[in-house]
């Protein structure tokens, strides 16, 4: 029978195991950050005491104006998302199935993946103006490549096997794409839409941050002139705690979506 | 077949709705909508004490202010038609125009005033006590954006105090960074303006070392409203019943700087806490623009390699607001 140390040991290693711990960190964090304020560790215009992040939060969405921030976002970041999605999964199937197309049109989509965005803002401005039509094409390109990446990562690696059994059952084109193919390359499609959804978030807020009128990014500038770093912080929380949200979504849509897949049942070879 | 013709229909349909959305509307009565860009600084309180008091309604102009964090999306912005007018300041005024963008300036913006405070300067830490220029080669200074207005006039300044500004490095910060920058000794130097000049010095470790603005161009107009030269053929009246508006901005403003209901507006587009806003440095406003400040400006420019060859200013200024 263990007792003392031994059994406070195991205690606590039960205890890190569990998602608690990683909300206790996190917790610890911001003890760490509101005593480092108010002992006089760190002054800055930019950084308050979290305590006070907390009151500004609070107002914020009191008033609805932190709400109507991330929703202005959000709307922006998903129009983006949802367009990079269709295209990567688009542009992956005919580009892993064909690989002529793949030859001729592969080089243009590497220039296009190392464009980093605030560098192309300007030029897109005199093509899509200024308002959600640029933002929404600068975040639809950054978060097309992980999708279609992993898309076409996904058909090439398509079991043999089953395309020649598609064939042996005499299945058309269509049917082998519909039946074969994508349920195959679903895994791989999905793995990078849920990357492809945290990149879109990012960009959002920095494309916004760059030639925005509303939104977080803008809000995030416009509070900083406004010396309201609280505010600041409030809206940054918001966003974090929005993807984390998304990501937990997405996880539960994509087991949803993939119980059939071993991987989902938990005996994957 | 049913399914087809169904399709068909639907889609003729849907160009059909299409079409008549995107037809152009007949305007309604004599308000005429502009789109203006501009940054939530005090430079543009004329433009929101005009909406404010009704200064456009009454010259039948609906303003859509549509702001900026920075400046990168202006000039593109006033070019590609997503804004018909935009506050920007002169430096990038005369670069775009030498690159071929043709601007109009259609309104006075901002000024110096020499009998006023002036809410600008360099700050540095007062124990290394820099005083001048010659002090400053070597170390680096902050500036909001190299190429720009601070950029410029702390380069004549560092010249005008015996120092060469080619031995000054400028690092690029944003204004709500610079403070920490230099508390934290990664500066040697900030050129700060509102509401973080205040702030700054209150700070009793830093010392203002000189305000280059007014050391070296006490009368200088930094800031201007301005649309393209084609937007302003096409619609002269709409661009005059504009200034004419910003004008009357202006004057009240002046007359009233220190009442609630100017800090109540200043508040409003730039978030600030109205407390805080009563505390500013507010600085009377232009009623016109002065072309010897810009042509001093831009001889400036030139100096210092912005400009390659002189820009004409006098064909870029409306002749009603020259002074």
């Amino acid at each position: 029978m263990s007792t003392g140390p031994a059994r406070q040991a195991s205690a606590w290693a039960a205890f890190t195991r569990t998602r608690a711990s990683g909300f206790a960190l996190i917790v610890l964090c911001l003890l760490l950050w509101e005593v480092s304020t108010r002992l006089g560790w760190v002054v800055s215009d930019n950084f308050p005491p979290f305590s006070q992040v907390l009151v500004a939060g609070a107002g914020g969405l009191a008033s609805g104006e932190l709400l109507q921030v991330l929703g202005s976002s959000l709307y922006r970041m998903l129009a983006g998302y949802v367009i990079a999605c269709v295209a990567g999964v688009a542009f992956g199937l005919v580009l892993g199935m064909s690989r002529l197309l793949d030859t001729l049109v592969r080089p243009l989509i590497e220039v296009l993946r190392t464009l980093p965005s605030p560098a192309i803002v300007p030029p897109l401005i005199l093509f899509l103006g200024v308002d959600d039509a640029l933002k929404i094409c600068i975040i639809g390109l950054a978060a097309f490549f992980p999708v279609f990446v992993n898309t076409f990562g996904g058909v090439r690696s398509v079991d043999e096997t089953m395309r020649l059994t598609a064939r042996t059952l005499g299945l058309s084109a269509s049917q082998t794409l519909r039946k074969i193919m994508l349920p195959a390359v679903l895994p791989s499609a999905l793995a990078g839409m849920r990357i492809s959804l945290s990149l879109s978030l990012v960009i959002t807020v920095v494309a916004e941050m760059i030639s925005g009128a509303s939104g977080v990014g803008y809000f995030l500038n416009l509070m900083q002139y406004a010396l309201r770093a609280d505010l600041m912080y409030a809206a940054i929380i918001g966003v974090s705690a929005a993807g984390y949200l998304l990501n937990r979504l997405f996880l539960a849509a994509e087991r949803r979506v993939l119980h059939w897949h071993p991987s989902a049942r938990g005996d994957a070879p | 077949m049913r399914k087809f013709s169904f399709a068909r229909r639907s889609f003729v349909g849907a160009l059909a709705v299409s079409a008549a959305l995107l037809a152009p509307v007949p305007d309604a009565a004599a308000q005429t909508r502009l789109r203006v860009n501009y940054i939530p600084i005090f430079d543009v309180t004329s433009l929101f004490v005009a909406i404010d008091r009704g200064f456009f309604a009454e010259e039948g102009l609906t303003i859509e202010p549509t702001p900026s964090g920075s400046g990168a999306a202006g000039i593109p912005g006033l070019m590609s038609g997503g804004y018909d007018i935009m506050f920007g300041n002169v430096i990038s005024t005369f670069l775009a125009q030498q690159q071929g963008f043709d601007l109009r300036i259609i309104a006075p913006g901002v000024k110096l005033v020499p009998a006023e405070p002036e809410g600008s300067g360099l700050i540095a830490r007062k124990a290394d006590g820099i005083k001048t220029g010659r002090d400053l080669e070597g170390k680096t200074v902050a500036v909001n954006a190299r190429n720009g207005v601070l950029w410029l006039y702390a380069r004549a300044w560092v010249k005008k105090t015996g120092g060469n500004p080619d031995k000054v490095s400028f690092k690029e910060v944003a204004f709500p960074q610079m403070l920490d920058a230099l508390r934290g000794k990664q500066l040697d130097a900030i050129f700060t303006v509102e509401p973080f000049f205040t702030n700054a010095l209150n700070d009793t470790s830093l010392a203002l070392v000189e305000r280059p603005y007014r050391a070296v161009q006490p009368q200088l107009e930094a800031g201007q409203y301005l649309t393209t030269a084609a937007f302003l053929e096409k619609n002269p009246e709409i661009v005059a019943r504009f200034g004419r508006a910003i004008i009357k901005g202006v004057e009240w403003f002046n007359q009233n700087k220190t009442s609630p209901d100017a800090h109540r507006i200043i508040a409003g587009f730039t978030r600030m806490d109205p407390a805080v806003v009563a505390k500013q440095t507010l600085r009377t406003m232009p009623t016109q623009v002065d072309l010897a400040e810009l042509s001093k400006t831009m001889g400036l420019m030139k100096e210092h390699g912005l400009l390659k060859s002189d820009v004409d200013v006098k064909a870029m200024v409306a002749p009603s607001i020259v002074k």
